[in-house]
């Protein structure tokens, strides 16, 4: 089948807007999106730049806006978006080359939430031990692969660049209910403050555009109930 | 580098984020049209009262007429209900999170009590019908 491919592009050292750039190409249903992308910087225009890593949804690393809404590009299949597909960079971070954004703003929102295992507890002679019960509680926080999806579909994040955004309160989500970590105190004093998680306006954008099916409101939702609660 | 950062305008709006994503917008436009109807009646009334002089009259009655009008009243009507009843549906969802994963099925909800609460009244007022 034939497919219309239109990819907005913006380099910023030689152009003063984006374009949108148009590509025919013969595909077929079952191709991925990212296989488009790599058709087209291969064969038709080398200089088409995009970030791709692992191509198998793990990695987050090709992101971006697929037809109105963010998606992995080597999860999406053509037969699922029409034969005319429109790819935009994700939205609220800096383009450094057209599909390409500057991560570096979300990941030090990332980095804000102490993103690892707090314990001063002296270790044990074996593993720190837990129940399969008490992992369950933030299984579904632990599947974030930090593609930035979420955070780049919420319109709180869009108009302040200061909210810590969905992907970090769910990385502090998966710390704060594993029962063997201590640091919840000084997470949830990160998150109570004005940028935290009452930025969040239950709009739900960041759960459909989620690769991974996290029940990223849902988990904000507890956050903001242990802070009442607390 | 570093450019483009901000989300435009145009960007927001063609960002297919569905049934929510328009009731958060439904939902801001209801909170800011409730802020205007009560700034327009407060500075009626401080032109009618606290103000002497024809001028002031003229716009007092200018504002009253505005507010009062039959589409005015409609979209304050609708204002209100939705503001009250979306922000109900929120409140529900966040006191209870478990709650979340349900969030399409409290949208069609909160649309079936909205709709026959919203339409009746409007019907009856865009007709210009009284009761009792």
């Amino acid at each position: 089948m034939k497919v219309k491919v239109k990819v907005r592009r913006f380099n910023p050292e030689k152009d003063h807007r984006p374009y949108w750039g148009e590509y025919q190409l013969e595909a077929q249903p079952t191709d991925r999106v990212l296989d488009l992308l790599v058709y087209i910087k291969g064969y038709i225009d080398g200089t088409l730049t995009f970030r791709r890593s692992c191509a198998h949804g793990i990695c987050g690393s090709d992101a971006m806006v697929i037809n109105g809404r963010n998606r992995l590009a080597c999860k999406e299949l053509v037969k699922d978006v029409g034969r005319t597909i429109v790819i935009e960079p994700l939205r609220g971070l800096p383009v450094i080359k057209d599909l390409a954004v500057d991560m570096e703003p979300f990941f030090r929102k990332y980095r804000s939430i102490l993103p690892f295992l707090i314990n001063d507890e002296p270790p044990p002679y074996t593993e720190r031990l837990q129940s399969p019960e008490a992992r369950e509680r933030f299984d579904d926080t632990t599947k974030c692969i930090l593609c930035a999806a979420c955070t780049t579909s919420c319109p709180s994040f869009w108009a302040n660049d200061s909210y810590l955004g969905p992907a970090a309160i769910v990385q502090a989500h998966r710390f704060i209910f594993d029962d063997r970590d201590r640091g919840a105190q000084a997470r949830l004093a990160i998150l109570a403050e004005a940028d935290g998680v009452w930025r969040c306006r239950t709009i739900y954008n960041c759960v459909d555009a989620c690769p991974r099916e996290i029940d990223i409101t849902r988990a904000i939702g507890e956050v903001k109930k242990l802070l009442l609660v607390e | 580098m570093s450019k483009l950062a901000r989300v435009t305008l145009s960007q927001f709006l063609t960002y297919r984020g569905g049934q929510p994503m328009l009731a958060w917008l439904l939902h801001r436009i209801a909170g800011i049209g409730i802020v205007l109807f009560v700034g327009m009646h407060v500075l009626a009334a401080f032109f009618l009262y606290g103000v002497t002089g024809g001028t002031a009259n003229t716009v007092a009655n200018a504002l009253t007429e505005f507010y009062e009008s039959r589409p005015m009243q409609i979209f304050i009507l609708f204002a209100v209900l939705y503001h009250g009843i979306n922000g109900l549906r929120i409140v529900v969802l966040d006191m209870w999170p478990g709650l979340h994963r349900f969030h399409r099925e409290a949208m069609w909800l909160q649309w079936a009590v909205f709709l026959p609460i919203f339409l009746i009244p409007a019907f009856l007022i865009a007709l210009g019908i009284k009761i009792g």
